[in-house]
């Protein structure tokens, strides 16, 4: 199955990623090779006996955190790293004519 | 609202629960601190940072699920919900999707329009919520506050079981009720921590399919609730009247110019792309945990409705008052406990009280003893009802003895019968035409002479007594 | 106790490696001021470990090979990295890194490749190229690394050192900025198994911070044993292909005749959906990938980029000029098998195949089979820019690490030889939470293994 260069520009704009006019078709076609390749997936069957187990490895169950205000810590606050800091805001443009 | 047509709404409330910290990091989570200080590296979305579930979260979740009837399933998985916002710090929410926590519940409330309704409520499940995005504080720019990025919410979906914006905001008021009484939140529209989105479609009457449906959002408050959806509802039901048809789009509510407009920002298309979130385990609660929960449950509003009405031989609507909220139902029932009358109590609280305390903070100021002091003060006729509301207004504002604020203020009222017929004597006394008029049968000048009693005593004569004195002696002279 | 000065000048030494990305000044000082300040009773008491740029130090900025946090300093530093400097170790620089942990050769980190140790015009391996540089130029004893589909262990088999992949859930994520959270691992890159395993050791045990951490003690070492005699290791045959390099091969059969002679039992076995592993891999990784970097979007840390009028030209500046084309292209692919329509076919697919294979492990050890004994690597590092043109090439050297991240088991590189005077490395895998027993048969194998002979 092929990815097309609409599908990249819909997948593109998901992600918020650019992509230029004259790369799509390199975009499209990379996409496609790993697609495909990944594609041998459903060379297995979709279920022998209905129910179908997934894995994750890790803890079978959350272990809860108490209810307290301790957070952890931070050397430093939002001013000292953010890239536009005012008044104890992010700020960032608008979105556009939208808003 | 144009006849022959039905309109059909579903309402999806956002609760913030009532926890101390958030939902997934240590943060605070108490309104109202200065932007961007109740931050860490995990609702910060800065890179390394994971989330870890909050218990308590989870156990006021449980609670709402169990009240409004529904499934707690032991197993419910999180998800992320992917989208890009400017105060969704990670670039998704961390939600629940395909395994809520809770399922199929409901939740009964008295429609304005048809008695009672029971709505289906489709699924709760447990989430976090994003920063605030201020717009108009910079120009050409947006402000962001992460204070409130990853405050624990519970999102309630209700079926499409309302009938009208009316019912809406009854469904609203009472889903209120019930979780303030659960205790899981302040469900304050004001401050944010009950948010609601509306699903709003028509269709003509008689049809059983559903019609393409909007949502409507922005919505701020339980007012704005009916004009919303009224707004809504006649803009759809005027679209297609006039031909057209319902495009499924999100609404947003301007309750400056009582309209609605599209919202045509944030993700053109709703791919939220939801998967397992990988950094969070499954959520599995034991069978043990839930019936804690269940057995923590206390008596909701129905049932204590109910039974103040059979217990304490009160009228359905004075009962509806007193249980209108779990404070003033325990308040109540702790000054019946403190020895007053149970009428007595409801018209007490009813009037004095619950003005009082609309005027502060919701705050009932008279201990419970002393409001059953005053009620027994007034009924053992120490004190007038116009006395006793003062007494009222001098404890709620300072405290203190309702007795030794009575006998300080000079407001016991005098019940010696000798005293009083010594006041009564003398104004009949200085009355004689009115005497003659009443015994002629002007009987409504009994109210001029028990006002002139009440001016003679300067208002300490008890007015009953005095009333019975000066009938007896307007009788007993001829 | 290293002396503060020699360890930084031999870190300086070995610039031509591109593998720091730590300003000399910068380390001389922070070395200078750790070695002063570090506690004499540590168990790492003057080690020097450098970390890779995608765990988050205090000292030092944290750009993850990448120009989406050009200049950025984490507010806050790795549960690893605080064990490590509790330990008394010197955190000795930020080591170069694929962009976000996403390659096998260390080219497409922003900041130039990093050079391999032998061989200037060869691949070091990736992601953790530079930790496995250094290490295996002789810099330092350690170093940290992070695993996702075998980005320590490739690395390690590529550079002649030892490098190790702990059970998911035995060492705190908190603070390893996460490409698959699902897969990823730190792990450490050491010149000998004993200067890894001593490093992991310390690293490893519950937090509090990560809950997908398991709530057990840190990692006790094992004695070196006098024999393997009792061990059953198990030689499953997809990965001793018809097509394996026959140079490889030899080493590999030398290492088993040694495991034979320490005593241990060696048999073959199967994990027969092993060839489903590299595109199961690709499908989830790249997902959660697209997921975990939404959060790159010049709001609220790392530079802004030029064309930001508004937000979305905000967003699209950053993360298109941020970052490069291989995790550009991991993002795209990541989204769009999440996307509606494609989920089930794709990611839901592919984690159903991972419990299959997941279960080929659970199978094999549950028949009396204590550990694995595998290639690391198809062949010894290739030379710069061979593998560039196609993304899938170098997906397949990968083929037979993403096997252990994709069950959660730890898995270990050791260097068993050379082929034309490159290392290869030869991989033990374990099971889940048995890493004691897997670097029993590491230490037997390292003392008796002719690591620098040709195979």
């Amino acid at each position: 199955m092929s990815v097309s260069r609409d599908d990249v520009l819909r997948i593109a704009q998901l992600a918020e990623l650019d992509v230029e006019e004259d790369a799509l078709p390199d975009v499209a076609e990379q996409m496609s090779r790993i697609l495909d390749y990944v594609a041998q997936l459903s060379a297995m069957p979709a279920s022998t006996n209905g129910t179908v187990k997934t894995f994750v490895p890790g803890p079978d169950a959350i272990r809860f955190r108490p209810d307290e205000v301790a957070p952890w810590p931070l050397a430093f606050g939002p001013a000292a790293f953010a890239p536009a800091f005012k008044e104890g805001f992010f700020v960032v443009p608008k979105l556009g004519q939208f808003e | 609202m144009a006849a022959g047509w039905e309109t059909v709404i579903g309402l999806e409330t956002h609760v913030q629960l009532r926890t101390k910290s958030k939902m997934f990091c240590g943060c605070s989570t108490a309104f109202g601190a200065p932007p961007n200080t109740q931050v860490c590296p995990v609702c910060l979305g800065l890179p390394g940072a994971l989330p870890v579930p909050n218990g308590a979260a989870i156990r006021l979740a449980v609670r709402g699920a169990l009240s409004l009837g529904c499934t707690v399933h032991p197993k419910s998985i999180f998800a992320r919900k992917n989208y890009f916002y400017p105060d969704l710090p990670k670039g998704y929410q961390i939600s629940q999707h395909d395994q809520p926590l809770a399922t199929n519940g409901t939740l009964s409330f008295v429609s304005p329009e048809r008695g009672i309704v029971n709505a289906t409520i489709v699924r709760l499940h447990v989430e976090e919520d994003a920063g605030k995005s201020i717009h108009d504080r910079f120009p050409k720019a947006t402000a962001v506050d992460l204070n409130r990025s990853g405050v624990p919410l519970i999102e309630i979906v209700g079926g499409p079981d309302l009938r009208s914006p009316a019912e809406a905001r009854a469904y609203l008021l009472t889903l209120k009720q019930l979780l303030e009484y659960i205790g899981i939140s302040d469900c304050d529209m004001e401050k944010g921590s009950l948010r609601v989105d509306a699903n709003v479609s028509v269709r003509r009457e008689g049809v059983t399919a559903l019609s393409t449906r909007t949502e409507v959002k922005n919505i701020n408050s339980f007012a704005f609730v009916e004009k919303a959806l009224s707004v809504e509802r006649d803009r759809q039901i005027a679209l297609v009247e006039s031909g057209g048809s319902v495009t499924q789009q999100t609404m947003l509510y301007d309750s400056r110019e009582s309209t609605v407009r599209p919202q045509r920002s944030k993700e053109e298309s709703h791919d939220y792309r939801y998967f397992p979130e990988p950094d969070l385990p499954p959520l599995v609660l034991t069978p043990e945990f839930v019936a804690e929960e269940q057995s923590e449950l206390p008596e909701l509003p129905p049932a204590k409705r109910d039974r103040f009405a059979a217990q304490y031989a009160l009228s359905r609507e004075h009962a509806t008052v007193l249980t209108a909220s779990r404070g003033v139902a325990e308040y109540y029932e702790n000054v019946v406990r403190a020895g007053a009358e149970h009428q007595a109590a409801a018209n007490w609280i009813m009037t004095e009280a619950l003005a009082d305390a609309k005027d502060h903070q919701e705050q009932l100021r008279v201990p419970a003893a002393g409001l059953a002091q005053i009620i027994a003060l007034v009924k053992g006729g120490t004190l007038s009802h116009q006395a006793a509301k003062r007494v009222f207004a001098e404890v709620a504002a300072k405290g203190g003895d309702p007795r030794t604020i009575a006998e300080s203020l000079g407001l016991i009222q005098v019940a010696d019968s000798n005293v009083v017929a010594a006041w009564v004597t003398d104004v009949l006394g200085a009355h004689a035409p009115e005497v003659g008029r009443y015994k002629n049968g002007e009987t409504k000048l009994m109210a001029f002479f028990l006002g002139q009693v009440m001016r003679a005593s300067k208002g300490k004569a008890d007015p009953k007594l005095a009333q019975r004195v000066l009938e007896e002696k307007l009788a007993s002279a001829s | 106790m290293s002396d503060a000065k020699a360890v930084a000048d031999r870190l300086v030494k070995s610039k031509r490696l591109n593998a720091l990305l730590t300003p000399s000044k910068e380390l001389r000082s922070a070395l200078t001021a750790q070695a002063a300040a570090a506690r004499p009773t540590g168990v790492l008491y003057g080690m020097p470990v450098a970390v890779k740029d995608n765990i988050c130090t205090l000292e030092f900025t944290t750009t993850c090979g990448s120009r989406i946090l050009e200049g950025y300093r984490s507010p806050y530093e790795a549960t690893a990295v605080t064990k490590l400097k509790a330990a008394g170790a010197l955190i000795a620089g930020k080591t170069n890194c694929d962009e976000f942990a996403m390659g096998s050769s260390t080219e497409h980190s922003a900041y130039g490749r990093v050079v391999h140790p032998l061989d200037k015009t060869r691949v070091p391996g990736g992601s953790s190229g530079g930790s496995a540089a250094l290490v295996g130029a002789g810099a330092l004893p350690a170093a940290l690394g992070s695993e996702t589909g075998g980005s320590v262990r490739q690395p390690a088999s590529f550079c002649g050192v030892v490098g190790i992949k702990p059970t998911y859930g035995r060492v705190s994520r908190y603070g390893l900025v996460a490409f698959g959270s699902s897969l990823d691992q730190i792990g450490v890159l050491g010149r000998s198994v004993h200067d890894a395993a001593r490093v992991l050791s310390v690293i490893s045990g519950r937090d509090p911070r990560d809950a997908t951490c398991e709530d057990r003690d840190p990692l006790r070492l094992p004695t070196v044993p006098e024999s393997l005699q009792g061990f059953v290791i198990g030689l499953p045959r997809e990965y001793f292909p018809a097509e394996l390099d026959p140079a490889v091969r030899r080493a590999c059969d030398r290492a088993v005749r040694l495991l034979r002679d320490l005593g241990a039992a060696v048999r073959e076995v199967s994990l027969p959906h092993t060839a489903y592993a590299v595109p199961t891999y690709y499908v989830i990784a790249p997902a959660e990938a697209s997921s975990n970097l939404a959060r790159y979007d010049g709001v609220r840390y790392g530079p802004r980029f030029d064309g930001h009028a508004d937000l979305r030209g905000l967003y699209r500046a950053t993360r298109g000029q941020g970052f490069g084309a291989e995790v550009r292209r991991r993002i795209l692919v990541g989204t769009y098998v999440l996307s509606a329509g494609f989920y089930d076919a794709y990611y839901r697919r592919a984690q159903q195949m991972r419990a299959l294979i997941a279960q080929d492990f659970r199978n094999v050890f549950d028949r009396g089979v204590d550990l694995l004994f595998t290639p690391t690597t198809p062949s010894p590092a290739f030379k710069a820019g061979e593998k560039l043109s196609d993304p899938i090439a170098m997906y397949m050297s990968d083929i037979f690490t993403v096997t252990a991240n994709l069950a959660g088991v730890p898995a270990i590189s050791l260097p068993i030889g050379r082929v034309k005077g490159l290392p290869i490395g030869g991989q033990l895998i374990g099971q889940a939470f048995l890493e004691d027993e897997m670097l029993e048969a590491a230490y037997a194998l390292e003392r008796v293994v002719p690591a620098t002979d040709e195979a």
